[in-house]
């Protein structure tokens, strides 16, 4: 081991590492990320230290797992998993129970309790509702508003996504201050929505590069 | 190759919903470990699995079983998830919560010294410095920053980056062979 600098290639290989390791700090991290997306080489120096690391894996004790499955499946695949109105009362019950709720997953969509003309498609919340969207259609546009929490920090933007299944992520704008109207249809049942953390301006490369920091899955009571 | 991991997740990548099932039942438990090791919080790693289980399955036809073995693969996609969340998390959060899962560090590493499979890694992690083996164990393993990292081994923050970037090249040189 010398103090000579690294090469470009070292420190490349280097950064890789880091990522892997998971040492970085958010915003580094959020720049690995993006680059991972945009240059193959990048990726497969990510791979092959994930290989590298393997043998660490042994270090993770494994624990008995809730029965989450049922809960997966319903969000996945939203229409066979779910009996008729039994599935839409459980919803119901969930949003009743508002502590259930943020201890399970920032995941709601109950549109029998809003007007029609205004349905409900999907809140994104964190886990304890300090930061929550809500997303509702409002004619032939989609409407955004910040129902808890602050915008992201000067420099920071929060970044909203729409994701079909099995598709890549398409954006629908950016999260200010004030609440977002997007001429878009309303996505269908069980797509995903989800809100990353990108630079001021959003994202340049037009996929999401930051921390994905809330989900929620598109569910239609309706 | 037998990977039975490697074949659920292709079959996951075809829409196949009963190897989903499968793959819940024999992944959830080591996943759901790294999780809660990383993540310390038992609710917020439950939540964290859901959404790990949603990610698998929507980028199931991304795995490549040349690149690696399936059971690597879903540790790579839990840890970065769980890593994602601990750094988004407000500081202060990040190192005492209220409800934490005491952390087994020692006891993970002397049993995983034990284990032929991971006996080259433990031979590397032997050439490195004990102080810096570790530093590079415990980001693994529990999702260390180098923030805390510096802190934990008092070291100024460039120091400890460049400590771990050399010590990584120089693991990477003694594993590679």
């Amino acid at each position: 081991m010398t103090d000579a600098p690294l090469t470009p290639f070292e420190a490349d290989d280097a950064l890789a590492a880091e990522y892997v390791l998971g040492v970085q700090d958010l915003a580094e991290r959020s720049a690995a990320e993006a680059r991972l997306r945009r240059d193959p080489i990048f990726a497969a120096l990510v791979s092959e230290w994930e290989t590298r690391f393997e043998g660490l894996n042994h270090g993770f004790d494994a624990v008995p797992a809730p029965t989450l499955l049922p809960a997966i499946e319903a969000r996945l695949f939203p229409k066979t998993s779910r009996p008729g109105s039994a599935g839409a009362r459980f919803g119901l019950l969930r949003w009743l129970t508002g502590a259930a709720l943020a201890a399970s997953l920032a995941i709601v969509a109950v549109a029998t309790f809003v007007p029609p003309q205004s349905p409900l498609l999907a809140v994104l919340a964190t886990p304890d509702a300090d930061l929550s969207y809500e997303v509702r259609q409002t004619g032939d546009a989609l409407q955004i508003t910040r129902v808890a929490g602050t915008a992201a920090p000067t420099g920071e933007v929060h970044q909203l996504w729409v994701i079909a299944p099995g598709a890549s992520p398409v954006s629908l704008g950016l999260l200010a201050e004030g609440p977002l109207v997007v001429t878009y249809p309303a996505p269908p049942q069980g797509w995903l929505m989800a809100v990353s953390v990108e630079p001021a301006g959003g994202s340049p490369s037009g996929l999401p590069t930051g921390p994905v920091i809330l989900t929620a899955f598109v569910a239609s009571d309706a | 190759m037998d990977d039975p991991v490697a074949n659920l997740i292709a079959k996951c990548a075809a829409q196949d919903r009963a190897a989903f099932r499968t793959l819940y039942r024999d992944s959830s438990a080591k996943l759901m470990g790294v999780l809660l090791r990383i993540l310390k919080e038992r609710a917020e790693a439950e939540d964290a699995l859901q959404e790990l289980y949603t990610r698998v399955w929507l980028r199931a036809g991304r795995y490549d079983p040349a690149k690696g073995r399936g059971m690597t693969w879903l540790i790579a996609i839990a840890r970065n998830l769980a890593i994602d969340r601990l750094r988004a998390r407000p500081v202060a959060s990040s190192d005492d919560g209220l409800d934490t899962v005491p952390d087994s560090t020692p006891r993970a590493e002397t049993r995983l010294i034990a284990m032929g499979e991971a006996r080259r890694m433990s031979d590397c992690f032997a050439t490195l410095e004990p102080d810096r083996a570790e530093a590079v164990r415990g980001a693994y393993l529990t999702g260390l920053s180098y923030i805390e990292l510096a802190a934990r081994h008092a070291v100024p923050l460039n120091t400890m980056r460049t400590w771990l970037r050399r010590s990584l090249l120089k693991l990477k040189e003694c594993l590679d062979q």
